[in-house]
């Protein structure tokens, strides 16, 4: 069973960011969220495994309802949807080793020794056993994501979230970490959501994007759909343009 | 004088009062969250183990430091007294009644929350901000269990075990002193301490600090657990943290001297 | 960053280890004494804001002056209590309780023990506030303006303290001495008048007694005013800086008392 969003509300205070939103991501799907800054993307992701809590409406992860889940009912499907997120949020009291190690040392029992053991392989994925002994804080930022990413999928998740997986990175660990996330869906088969407004990745591996604007779905299709839309606010988006009827 | 002015003060008072009380609810509710942790133990040894180590570390030299110069301020300070009522026999047992009893356990406690109070408050606040709180609860690790129990549990069993090194540190301060001030030879220094202090003004000091080490643990995970906006956020939380835990030490110490002495 | 330049940078972190702390120590010294001569300079002719030191001395004294009467009232209780117990199993006789509690206050705990929680007060506050300032670059801000920072931030801060500080300092004393007669009437049956004897302090006392209170108050505004412009790296920054002024401040109370009490038991005797 996919990923489906029904009818989802979500306010800050008098700040309304969601207002209504539905969609279903299928299995196997590298889905794309996009939208101006602000537009609520990332706060969509957050409620998928219950850091944030819609006001209204529902959520499903694998035909459960997750939304309305204790903290301690929310841990086996954190277990199965992992999450990187915009800052890659490493510990910064531990090593990428040590990062790496933590949530197999707490979920699958093994010891510090061996959940060491077995993170320095998981850093070999995303290329970064050679800083498997430094700091997040001597480490740029294409780096720290890679690690965040090999954190996040420690525990063979069958879901990845990635909250802008390519803001601040430069062009060329841009493109590597798109590299790797297009790998997961193919390789691993793994579902990704990917919220980001960086064009290139949309257009290069997404399967499917779905545009948010003022709280509503604006647009929900492929990149070519995306590409010919008549849609003003959509064309002024995918184009990058300054001028046009997009308030941001 | 206007209606505002008239009530502005009441309605400050009772806005202090009230966010007083959120605040110690508020802890009081960590507390119970993270004694749960306890039964049956999840407590992260790793991180006990950690946090025992750094906050060691990081507070040995200045609870050192401090003990020795207030064993010696204590006696120069007595000295005028000593002489004025030619107690000299008595200023051993009076140096280490006060300190096993009150100063020791009383300094070091307000040091051990600059230090290591200030710096968790400061770290759990910063692990607020960058998100590496949601980061746990994503990767499915209880931040409770996790980050406070084993703070917790660290600051109370090192703040003891300072306590006991402090008070040794400040006695032996107190007893040089008394030689060079006072001409009172530590044999006298010791043999006036020895026969009138009992085991329990050693243990009444130690539980003392204990409850000021939980004082200090509670109130920097709270209040870095609640920080809110950004770098000046972390600045405030801080702040808050130590004054709040600073009060709340002497307010213990108050209840504690009444109820053990 | 190569593995190579990893290590190579790691080499000498282990072996300054050592030496690092003293030197450090020694720096921060000399960097504090600098910042103590530049504003005790600047207040002579410095050019900064009219109301800045009135704004800072409502901060810094009407803010903590409410947390320091409850610090130091539960002190004198605290103090006279301990101290009853102590000399009742001496000699039965109380009637010197309060003038010896009084005589002790005024040459030192009114300023030791007082500036200690006043430290945590106040300087984690100026450390916070100057600390947020340089990690946000309004520091940088500042300077582009053609405002010495120290002139701007450190100087109202230092006098606002020192003065308001001293005055806190002997409201929050007295405070304690009520709380002690009440204690020692209330537990010990000392009547008011036997407890408020003023006839062993001497002027010196008072004069040891201020100089305490107006040196502790000046270092605490130093020593956080340094940490917070020595402030670096983002909001951990700013914890760090408000950490090590609580700390600094309160060890340097401390190690001034050892001196000037030191100096007070010979030069100033009682």
């Amino acid at each position: 069973m996919p990923i489906v969003f029904e009818n989802i509300h979500k306010a800050f205070g008098d700040k309304v960011i969601l207002d209504g939103v539905d969609f279903r991501i299928d299995d196997g799907e590298c889905f794309f969220i996009v939208g101006a800054s602000g537009a609520g993307k990332s706060v969509m992701i957050k409620h998928l495994i219950g850091l944030l809590r819609p006001d209204q409406g529902e959520i499903y992860l694998d035909g459960e309802e997750v939304s309305r889940l204790s903290e301690r009912d929310l841990y086996p499907v954190r277990k199965k949807c992992a999450m990187v997120f915009q800052n890659a949020t490493l510990f910064d009291s531990m090593t990428c080793a040590e990062n790496v190690a933590l949530p197999l040392r707490k979920h699958t029992g093994r010891s510090h020794g061996q959940a060491l053991e077995a993170a320095r392989e998981r850093l070999e994925l995303v290329h970064m056993q050679d800083f498997a002994d430094s700091y997040p804080a001597e480490l740029g930022d294409g780096m720290k994501k890679r690690v965040a990413i090999a954190r996040a999928l420690t525990l063979d998740p069958r879901y990845v979230l990635f909250d802008e997986p390519t803001t601040s990175l430069d062009p060329v660990s841009a493109r590597r970490t798109d590299a790797l996330i297009r790998s997961l869906c193919d390789d691993l088969g793994v579902t990704s959501v990917v919220v980001s407004h960086d064009l290139v990745s949309i257009f290069s591996i997404a399967d499917r994007i779905a545009m948010l604007y003022k709280g509503h779905l604006r647009m929900l299709g492929t990149p070519k759909e995306f590409q010919e839309t008549d849609d003003p606010v959509v064309r002024q988006f995918v184009r990058g343009e300054a001028e046009g009827p997009m308030d941001v | 004088m206007s209606r505002e002015t008239l009530f502005a003060l009441p309605a400050r008072v009772g806005a202090g009062i009230l966010s007083v009380a959120d605040q110690v609810g508020g802890m009081t509710l960590l507390l119970g969250q993270a004694l749960r942790r306890l039964f049956p133990p999840r407590v992260d040894r790793y991180e006990l183990v950690r946090n025992l180590h750094r906050m060691g570390v990081q507070s040995l030299p200045i609870v050192i430091a401090t003990a020795a110069f207030t064993g010696a301020i204590m006696v120069i300070q007595a000295a005028p007294l000593v002489i004025r009522f030619n107690a000299r026999a008595f200023i051993g047992w009076g140096a280490s009644f006060v300190t096993f009893r009150e100063v020791g356990p009383l300094l070091i406690a307000l040091m051990f929350n600059g230090r290591v109070g200030a710096n968790n408050a400061a770290e759990l606040g910063t692990m607020v901000v960058t998100e590496q709180v949601d980061g746990l609860r994503a990767l499915a690790i209880d931040p409770i269990g996790y980050l406070v129990t084993p703070r917790i549990l660290a600051m109370v069993v090192m703040i003891v075990a300072l306590t006991v090194l402090g008070d040794g540190v400040a006695v032996i301060g107190s007893m040089i002193t008394g030689d060079l001030l006072l001409d009172v030879h530590p044999r006298t220094f010791i043999a006036s301490a020895l026969p009138m202090l009992g085991p329990w003004d050693v243990i009444v000091g130690l539980i003392k600090s204990a409850i000021f080490g939980l004082m200090i643990a509670l109130t920097s995970c709270y209040f870095g657990l609640s920080t809110r906006g950004g770098a000046p956020g972390v600045g405030r939380s801080v702040n808050a943290s130590v004054v709040a835990a600073a009060s709340g030490i002497f307010v213990a110490d108050y209840l504690s001297t009444f109820v053990l002495g | 960053m190569t593995q190579a330049g990893l290590s190579e940078g790691h080499a000498p972190a282990t072996s300054r280890r050592l030496g690092g702390p003293v030197i450090d120590g020694l720096r921060d010294l000399r960097d504090l004494f600098r910042l103590l001569g530049r504003t005790l300079s600047l207040i002579s002719h410095g050019k900064r804001e009219k109301g800045a030191i009135v704004e800072q001395m409502y901060f810094i004294g009407n803010r903590s002056l409410v947390f320091m009467c409850i610090t130091m009232g539960f002190i004198g209780a605290i103090i006279t209590f301990q101290s009853a117990v102590q000399s009742q199993r001496l000699l039965p006789d109380l009637t010197m309780l309060g003038a010896t509690f009084i005589k002790l206050l005024v040459r030192d705990m009114a300023a030791s023990l007082g500036a200690m929680p006043l430290a945590t007060r106040v300087g984690a506050g100026i450390a916070a506030e100057i600390g947020s300032m340089v990690v946000t670059d309004q520091v940088d801000a500042l300077r582009m303006c053609a405002a010495d920072p120290v002139d701007y931030l450190v100087v109202p801060r230092f006098i606002a303290a020192t003065l308001m500080g001293t005055a806190v300092l002997i409201i929050a004393g007295a405070v304690s001495i009520v709380s002690g007669m009440l204690i020692a009437n209330g537990m010990f049956d000392v009547n008011f008048h036997t407890y408020l004897n003023f006839s062993m302090v001497t002027l010196g006392d008072v004069a040891l007694g201020v100089t305490k209170m107006i040196a502790f108050c000046a270092a605490i505004a130093i020593i956080s005013a340094q940490r917070g412009l020595a402030t670096f790296g983002g909001s951990e920054g700013v914890g760090t800086a408000t950490t090590r002024a609580v700390v600094g401040s309160s060890f340097a109370i401390i190690v001034l008392n050892f001196f000037i009490s030191g100096l007070g038991y010979f030069f100033v005797p009682s």
